[in-house]
């Protein structure tokens, strides 16, 4: 069965199976390979996408439930790296093998969005991504740099 | 002819004298895809891959696995092509100076790096051992994996075999790399096939390669510099280079790398053997913090992990095995899903051959394939199975396993050290302190799940991963499907986590054998999160026995250390099994095993982790008995021993001391618990040693909080990128928190039960430490490796800090399973 999502702007006439999660939608019929699969339960967030601009573990989500909005991948946030919150990871090197990291910063941005100056504790509530390799240190870091840097920009 | 003297270049084998973009990995430029017949009027083919240049951009364009690091494929003119006899390596515009250097007119630096990256940083530091005696920009140095394929046909250059140097305490040397054999398919020591150690193991990167890729770096900067005095008919003691700039000031001439590659890739160097390397004084690159050069793909999402890579006509598998291990298929309905969208087939998968598993028993099982992963998933969760399972594993539980460690505990185990007279120590003491420790089963659970695509057709194997032993599993593919090493193709990916070179399990060996019976027909396999806690190894479950026997002012007499795990299980580093580093003047320790059919391997930390949260424990205990000051406690036992570097490791707990403010009084329901950490000493020879103070908050109602880190680590002669290491610290502090505060697999009828992040947890931010300060200090030695082992104080850490706050000493891990609340 075909229908449409907007993935970072774009349309795309998908013929699959509506309940298929969304994750495999967007890695394997749209090709963007940045969001990743690591549970599958919706526990550990490497899946994280943004559905109007709401953070989501797509794992988790039929495809389908996701049809007519905006759905928006660590591909549609900088097509170079350099959204605010990709430069905050870079220049505390957060990342080490990366494989969360594309989760992680799809909630870090989903946060700053809320709350652009965000305290730590904000950061626990929203930041739920895991990283085995335990960048977290860092990534709060890295977060609170974005979070300066995005208000610099307005 | 090598120019280079290379031993192992076979006829017809050139050197450098061809084409083109070094920013292609190997696995792009040549580990390319000749399966498919050479289209008509394609072109040339290469003599030894069979592939034309054209159809290669096609297929390479096409996989998205080409496209590793993001490093584009561009197009390349016609004129351009890859000429016949030569081999995709070596490329006239590109020229190859040695194995691991190739430099393009616009002075690009490619590395090639023959370990994997999974966060350590090895791309980088690897990167800079080279370029620090190249003496090339940095800013141009791109990395790119080693083809392991190359590594099967060729042997090392003879000037890398011989180590210079006296060991691990000469600073001007080239250490101790671990060498215990040169085997071709070698696992223990170091081959002499071209890239030398290609596997991911032991935090060794550094220890094991530093001195020949620092020495690729020195003989392609004195054949650089010999080709320009060659070309300017001067002497090459007048020439100096910095930042791949030759300048001979004589007469004010200048050229680069870039413009003298080409010479320098056919002029020999006349005398290897004088090679030497800077030692670390003389550093510029090497010891300075440089960020991490695959970061910036990170971020983006375009890193190629082994689990996006896509090719034309590429088929999907999902694999079921059983889920007690030595289990196999009895029998399933393909019947049952045949119709259902997308599936295509299921195959049978046998018992792993453990000649291929380092000895690991794992299971049986079923693969489907389909036209993706998630129709070949479903589909094979409505697949009946019915398993065999032997009986005597399906009995397996976690409290019959205990048992059976606590029963070996009571039997005399095996003696590994037996110094002086341990039972009049006891017998003489004031006071004898006895405790029982226990350790679970721990996987690695790296986030991504094990993968690997495969390619098998009658002349070749494809296989696209991310691995920590690449040499092994090019020998796994060979086994599997008869086809030679030398025609299998490693396309190395960076892999989503590692951990442990084993725990990456029999993910090549089960791709390997649906895509052998699937020529033709790339397949990728993918495990679920389930399968890959079946799929991988375990660090053994434990257990550990201390006694100790104190004299009136609390020093230990006697100390008596049992460890029981599994026989298998023990890992490389008994870490009792020398000298103790706390002083007992009379000392036992001995190992006691057991059969289990849990498969069991070197998950971070190894077998060492828990031994050093017995031990440290144990001290604590024993400071708390002798009433006594956990700190000077143990420096004082130091002291008294004559164990190497004792000077080093009370240096350690002195700054770690200082620089956590221990003896300020903390509010109550918050602790302090110090601990050295040091793996190696005992040797005399290469060794890492740091000591660390937590600082640990328990509420009323039991949470707990580590709330700060102070660590005092050695640097050793030098730590090639202060940076990573900071990373590794970081990482591995929260890494041994989950150790100590949620994780463990358990056994039911002989199944792993925790086999998700619902019933395994992974700590998020809001447990993470907000504070960590880390403080190096210079000692002596090179370091015997740097990552995996460091943090496990904060095992013993929080538990003593429960102690402390709660007044209960919890002996069996993790502390979450035990009721920490007080007051």
């Amino acid at each position: 069965m075909a229908f449409d999502l907007e993935v970072n702007g774009v349309r795309h006439s998908v013929d699959a199976d509506p309940q298929t999660p969304l994750l495999w939608i967007i890695r394997d019929r749209i090709g963007l390979s940045g969001t990743k699969f690591s549970c599958g339960i919706g526990s550990c967030g490497a899946c994280t996408v943004h559905i109007d601009g709401q953070p989501v573990r797509s794992c988790s989500v039929a495809a389908e439930t996701a049809a007519g909005k905006a759905i928006t991948t660590i591909e549609g946030i900088s097509s170079d790296g350099s959204h605010p919150v990709q430069l905050a990871f870079k220049e505390l090197d957060a990342p080490q093998c990366g494989y969360c990291q594309s989760g992680m910063i799809m909630s870090a941005l989903a946060l700053l969005e809320a709350i652009p100056d965000p305290g730590d504790a904000d950061i626990d509530a929203w930041v739920t991504n895991a990283c085995r390799c335990s960048t977290y240190y860092r990534v709060r870091q890295a977060i609170h740099l974005a979070a300066e840097l995005m208000r610099a920009e307005q | 002819m090598s120019a280079t003297g290379d031993r192992g270049r076979r006829p017809g084998q050139h050197n450098p004298t061809r084409a083109p973009d070094t920013r292609l990995t190997d696995v792009q430029r040549g580990e390319s895809i000749s399966h498919q017949r050479t289209p008509p009027g394609s072109g040339k083919t290469t003599e030894r891959t069979g592939v034309d240049r054209r159809e290669f951009l096609a297929m390479a364009a096409a996989a998205k696995g080409a496209f590793v690091m993001g490093f584009w494929l561009p197009p390349r003119p016609a004129s351009a092509q890859q000429s016949e006899g030569t081999v995709w390596y070596e490329d006239p515009e590109a020229p190859e100076i040695n194995a691991w250097i190739v430099i393009e007119p616009d002075d690009t630096v490619t590395v090639r790096i023959a370990q994997t990256e999974l966060g350590q940083g090895v791309w980088t530091s690897n990167a800079m051992m080279v370029a620090e005696e190249l003496r090339c920009d940095w800013s141009r140095v791109r990395p790119e994996y080693a083809s392991a394929n190359r590594d099967a046909r060729e042997l090392a250059p003879e000037w890398t075999l011989e180590v210079m140097g006296d060991g691990a305490r000469d600073p001007n040397g080239g250490g101790e790399p671990g060498f215990g054999n040169r085997a071709r398919t070698g696992v223990f020591g170091i081959p002499d096939s071209l890239y030398r150690r290609m596997r991911t193991n032991a935090a060794a990167s550094v220890k094991d390669g530093r001195y020949y890729l620092q020495l690729a770096g020195a003989e392609a900067r004195e054949r650089l510099l010999l080709a320009a005095a060659n070309e300017w008919d001067v002497p090459v003691n007048e020439l100096t280079v910095r930042d791949s700039v030759i300048t001979h000031a004589p007469s004010g001439r200048t050229t680069t790398y870039g413009a003298i590659a080409r010479l320098a890739a056919v002029t020999p160097h006349p005398n290897p053997e004088t090679i030497s390397i800077k030692p670390p004084g003389e550093w510029t690159l090497m010891g300075t913090e440089q960020k991490n050069l695959d970061v910036p793909m990170k971020v983006t999402g375009e890193t190629v992990y082994a689990i996006d890579v896509s090719l034309p006509g590429m088929k999907w598998a999902a694999v079921k095995t059983c889920p007690v291990y030595g289990g196999d298929v009895a029998a399933y309905d393909f019947d049952a899903i045949r119709d259902l969208p997308g599936v295509r087939s299921a195959m049978r998968l046998p018992i792993p051959d453990t000649a291929l598993t380092r000895g690991r028993t794992f299971s049986g099982g079923v693969a489907v394939i389909a036209d993706t992963w998630y129709e070949a998933k479903t589909a094979l969760d409505r697949m009946p199975i019915d398993w065999t399972v032997p009986p005597e594993n399906a009995a397996f539980n976690t409290a019959n396993m205990r048992q059976a460690l606590l029963d070996s505990l009571d039997a005399p185990g095996t003696i590994r050290v037996d110094e002086g007279d341990v039972d009049t120590g006891f017998a003489d003491a004031a006071q004898v302190v006895e405790a029982t420790y226990s350790t679970p089963y721990l996987p690695r659970a790296r986030m991504e799940p094990g993968n690997a695509t495969v390619l098998v057709t009658d002349e070749r194997v494809d296989i696209w991963i991310g691995d920590q032993s690449p040499q092994e599993t090019r020998f796994s593919a060979s086994q599997i499907t008869g086809i030679p090493e030398e025609q299998v193709y490693l396309h190395m990916c960076h892999l989503g986590g590692g951990f442990g070179r084993n725990g990456n399990g029999p993910q090549a060996e089960q791709a390997i054998t649906i895509a052998n019976a699937n020529r033709g027909t790339p397949i990728h396999m993918l495990w679920t999160r389930e399968e890959d806690f079946i799929g991988t190894t375990y660090r053994a479950m434990g257990m550990a026995r201390l006694k100790a026997g104190l004299d009136e002012d609390g020093w230990p007499l006697a100390l008596e250390v049992r460890i029981a795990m599994q026989a298998d299980g023990f890992g490389p580093t008994a870490s009792f099994g020398g000298a103790s580093r706390y002083h007992a003047p009379n000392y036992r320790f001995s190992n006691h095993t057991t059969d289990f059919h849990v498969p069991v391997g070197t998950r971070r930390g190894v077998s060492q982790a828990a031994h050093e949260f017995y031990r440290e424990t144990f001290i604590d205990e024993l400071a708390r008995a002798a009433g006594r000051d956990p700190y000077l406690y143990r420096r004082e036992l130091i002291a008294r021993t004559d164990i190497p570097y004792k000077d080093d490791m009370i240096r350690a707990l002195d700054i770690a001391a200082e620089m956590s403010g221990w003896g300020i009084p903390l509010p109550r329901g918050t602790a302090r618990a110090i601990a050295l950490e040091e793996r190696g000493a005992e040797t005399g020879r290469s060794a890492t040693i740091s000591a660390m103070v937590h600082t640990v908050s328990v509420s009323r109602n039991g949470t707990v909080r580590l709330e700060r880190v102070d660590v005092a680590h050695e640097t050793g002669f030098g730590l090639v990128n202060p940076l990573s290491v900071k990373k590794q610290i970081e990482g591995q502090i929260t890494w041994f928190y989950n150790d100590a505060m949620h994780q463990a697999c358990t056994i039911a009828d002989g199944r792993i039960v925790e086999n998700n992040f619902d019933s395994f947890p992974l700590s998020r931010m809001d447990e993470d430490p907000p504070e960590i300060n880390i403080r190096f200090f210079e000692t002596d030695h090179w370091l015997i490796g740097m990552g995996h082992d460091r943090a496990t104080s904060v095992q013993s850490g929080i538990g003593d800090a429960i102690f402390q706050i709660t007044g209960k000493r919890f002996r069996d891990l993790p502390f979450s399973r035990h009721d920490l609340s007080w007051g």
